[in-house]
Formats: C-alpha cells, structure tokens, sequence
C-alpha cells in the first residue's frame, strides 16, 4: 500500500502543492518557499563562505538547484535537511572557486599552500547551524534581542539593559524564557538518532 | 533536555543558568558543557546572525522563471502574496562594544583552537565533499575534487566530478589548462591505489574539457586519478601501458 504523503512539510508549513507549483516555476511558489527556507539556507552559505555576498550567491543557485531537481524531490522527506545539503555542497563549490590555487604538484604542496583547503563543516554541522537559526527566528522579537546582543554582541544582562531601556530583571526574565526555549527546541541534536534526521538520511 | 528526575532539573537549570552568562557555583556537569560550548560555538559566531538581502528573495525568482521559460516551461502567475518584509532583528549601534573578557570568549577561544587544530590536520591536498543527499539526480555528483598539475604541466588545474551509480563510477573531468593531443598523441585517465600496485585505465581524450570517464573500481580501492601523456602503442609498447608522464593528478579519497 502506498503511504499518502503528507499534507504539509514539516516543519515550515510548505504545502505539498506549493512544492509542486514549485517544481513548475511558478512565482508565488517560488516566493513562499524562500520565505520559509531562504533565511537558513542563507545562515549554511554564510557559515561555509563567511561572506554575505557570495551566501546570497550560493543561496541564489541553492535555490535554483532545487527547482530544477524539485521533480525528483520525495514529498516524504522533509524539505529542510534537502535544502540545507544543497546549499552545502554549493558553498563549497563557491568556496573552492573563491580560493583559486595555482597549479601545484602535490607532492611537492607545503601546508600554507592556497590549494590545501580545510575540510568544510560536516553535513550534520551545517544542519545544526540551521538547527540553531531556526530555533532562534521562533523566538518572540523581544527575547530573540536579548539572546542576539548576549550571544553575538557579548553583552551582560547589565549592559542589555541599559542598551534596550528596560530593568536588568526584565532582560534576565527574557533571558531565562529564550533559552529554555532554545535548551527545549535544540534537545534533539543531543539526543542524536532519536532526533530530526540529518540530511544525509 | 527537561527531565522527571530533580537531578535533571537541576541539570537543566545549570545549563540554561551556563547560557545566559550567570556565574554558576558549581562546574557543570562535563557532558552539559561540551553540549553547551558546540551550541556557544554556533550562536556565539556572528555569521549565523546575518541577514539576506531585502531583493534576494526577487533575484531567485527571476532566475528561476528564466530558466523556466528557457526551458519551455508554463509558469502560471500565482495568486501567493509576495513575502512579508524581512523579519529583522532590531539593529544593535555601532557604539555597541563587544566584551572580550567573558568567561564565554575563553571556551570559545578554546573551541575555536581546537577547531582549527582538527581542520589543519585534516588538510589535504584536494578536497573531497561527499554529497549527503539521497535525492536521486544526475546533475548533481557526489563528490567534486580539484585536480591539480604536476611538474610536467603546471598550469593545468581543472575539476572532477564523482557520481557513483549501480553500473559503476562516472568521473566527469573538466581540465581545460591542458593543451588539446592529437595524431598519435592522446591522454589517458587511470585510477591508481595508494601503494601503486593497482592502475586501472579509465578511457583516452584528446583534450580534457569536460570528458566523462568511467570506472569499473571502487574509489575506496583506487583513490588516486591520474592523468598520463600517451602515444600510440609501437612495437616496444604492446599493451599500450601508462607512459608514466602523469600530468595532472587529484585524490577521489582515501
């Protein structure tokens, strides 16, 4: 017996239909699914390349990739983990044109060598980077703030009070909230298989 | 990570007290740090905290429906709305100073040492991405590795694309720094294991612009693509061996 796919996917609220409208180019498609995924596959690219301009150029031929392979996509699987290892894989290849070697023997290649590239982020790495981002965009404006200028400004509970205008208590209780949420919404990347599917599933 | 048990929730309460950069009396729970410093590791680094562009969201749509009608496709106008504006983080100022002197920046300088000492010891000479998705599509290989030249020809460099399907590997190779071979003169791709007792030929080319070669081995056998400067076979030659003019070489893994 066939399982019907399901109505929605996942975790974004993507219509089946819309990927299928999707899989024909339509506008309107196009545009919801980059509303749902476009701010996480750019957060992959950017995580790989460091580089706003070149992440919107990967999530640019992200995108594009995924439309023209959107024929073949599964309906069953979740879309996210699919979208994430796209963008992966196009940020290392931008990545690789970025650092354009000149031609050396191997053998004979020292370590500081252009051409000797580190290893990118694993799969699982970059999809817990968009794990984390996605955990972060459903926080409320007010606590996502506060965990934005802690985390990525290193600012003390003090110090974001006094820079958004509200108590030190205020900030702390939104503090606390934002990352109960975050501890409750991550716990998966802990607890491993029992948790979403990395995208090489 | 809530737990029934009173231990988790005090567990969980150190944790969640650890984020938000309250000093805690006792040290955590070694498992709840290392958890604790990987989420750190990619909350704290400011790329995750980027925002695209307001127009991304217009560039892809008009890629797309280029390529769309390119391609002879209908694509119908939708009744969707447009994308509601960037859901933006409120801008911090730029007078806004960043401390350095949080415990926070210690783990992270420690995790980020030992980030980098995992990454130069994986350095390599190629770089191998193996693709992770299953999704079954030709254009997309799993696997693209750099090609580099050697002493003979040092301005070549290209790429080779791995696919391995049932009936064995393609390898699509792109190497356009390599001067075109023709008359009795050619090139021709091997795959080579790692001790050099095993070569496999995997087809001849005159020029190497996007040639597909296949091969009948496994990369984990023969990880080493090579590419020889070839004659045709004379009577000292028989079997028509590798030359072992090896102008351009890359590693598939291994």
């Amino acid at each position: 017996m066939t399982v019907p796919p399901p109505a929605t996917l996942y975790d974004r609220g993507v219509d089946v239909a819309v990927l299928r409208s999707f899989s024909r180019g339509d506008e309107g498609a196009v545009r919801e699914i980059y509303h749902a995924y476009g701010r996480l596959v750019f957060t992959v690219a950017n995580r790989i390349l460091n580089n706003r301009s070149l992440a919107e150029e990967a999530s640019q031929q992200t995108f594009v990739q995924a439309w023209r392979a959107a024929s073949t996509f599964d309906e069953n699987r979740e879309m996210g983990p699919w979208l994430a290892t796209i963008a992966r894989r196009v940020a290392i290849d931008i990545h690789r044109r970025e650092a354009r070697r000149p031609a050396t023997s191997i053998e004979t290649a020292s370590a500081s060598e252009p051409a000797l590239v580190a290893l990118p982020p694993s799969a699982e790495q970059t999809y817990a980077v968009w794990q984390v981002r996605e955990a972060i965009d459903a926080l409320p404006p007010d606590e996502r703030q506060v965990v934005r200028l802690q985390h990525l400004q290193q600012l003390t509970h003090a110090e974001i009070a006094e820079e958004i205008g509200v108590p030190l208590g205020t900030v702390k209780s939104r503090s606390f909230r934002a990352h109960k949420l975050l501890a409750a919404r991550l716990g998966h990347l802990r607890d491993g298989p029992d948790g979403h599917d990395p995208p090489d599933g | 990570m809530a737990g029934n048990d009173p231990d988790d929730r005090s567990r969980d309460a150190d944790r969640i007290n650890y984020l938000m950069g309250d000093d805690l009396d006792a040290p955590l729970h070694p498992d709840d740090q290392a958890e604790l410093d990987a989420f750190l590791a990619l909350v704290d680094d400011p790329s995750l905290w980027d925002e695209p562009g307001p127009d991304l969201g217009d560039r892809i749509v008009s890629a797309i429906a280029e390529e769309a009608r390119e391609a002879g496709l209908v694509r119908p106008t939708s009744a969707l709305p447009p994308p509601p504006p960037a859901d933006t983080i409120s801008a911090t100022p730029d007078n806004v100073v960043p401390l350095a002197s949080r415990r926070r920046n210690r783990i992270l300088d420690g995790i980020g040492a030992a980030l980098i000492g995992a990454a130069a010891a994986t350095l390599i000479a190629v770089v191998v991405t193996r693709d992770d998705t299953s999704t079954p599509s030709v254009a997309e290989p799993d696997a693209t590795i750099t090609i580099v030249g050697t002493e003979l020809q040092p301005d070549a460099s290209g790429t080779a694309k791995i696919t391995v399907v049932e009936s064995g590997v393609r390898i699509e190779l792109d190497v356009p720094g390599l001067p075109r071979r023709d008359g009795d003169e050619f090139y021709e791709a091997w795959l080579r294991s790692v001790d050099g007792e095993g070569l496999v030929p995997i087809g001849t080319f005159h020029d190497a612009n996007d040639v597909v070669l296949w091969a009948g081995v496994t990369i984990d056998d023969y990880p080493i693509l090579t590419v020889t400067k070839e004659t045709v076979a004379g009577p000292k030659d028989p079997n028509q061996g590798s030359s072992g003019e090896v102008v351009v070489r890359g590693q598939l893994g291994g």
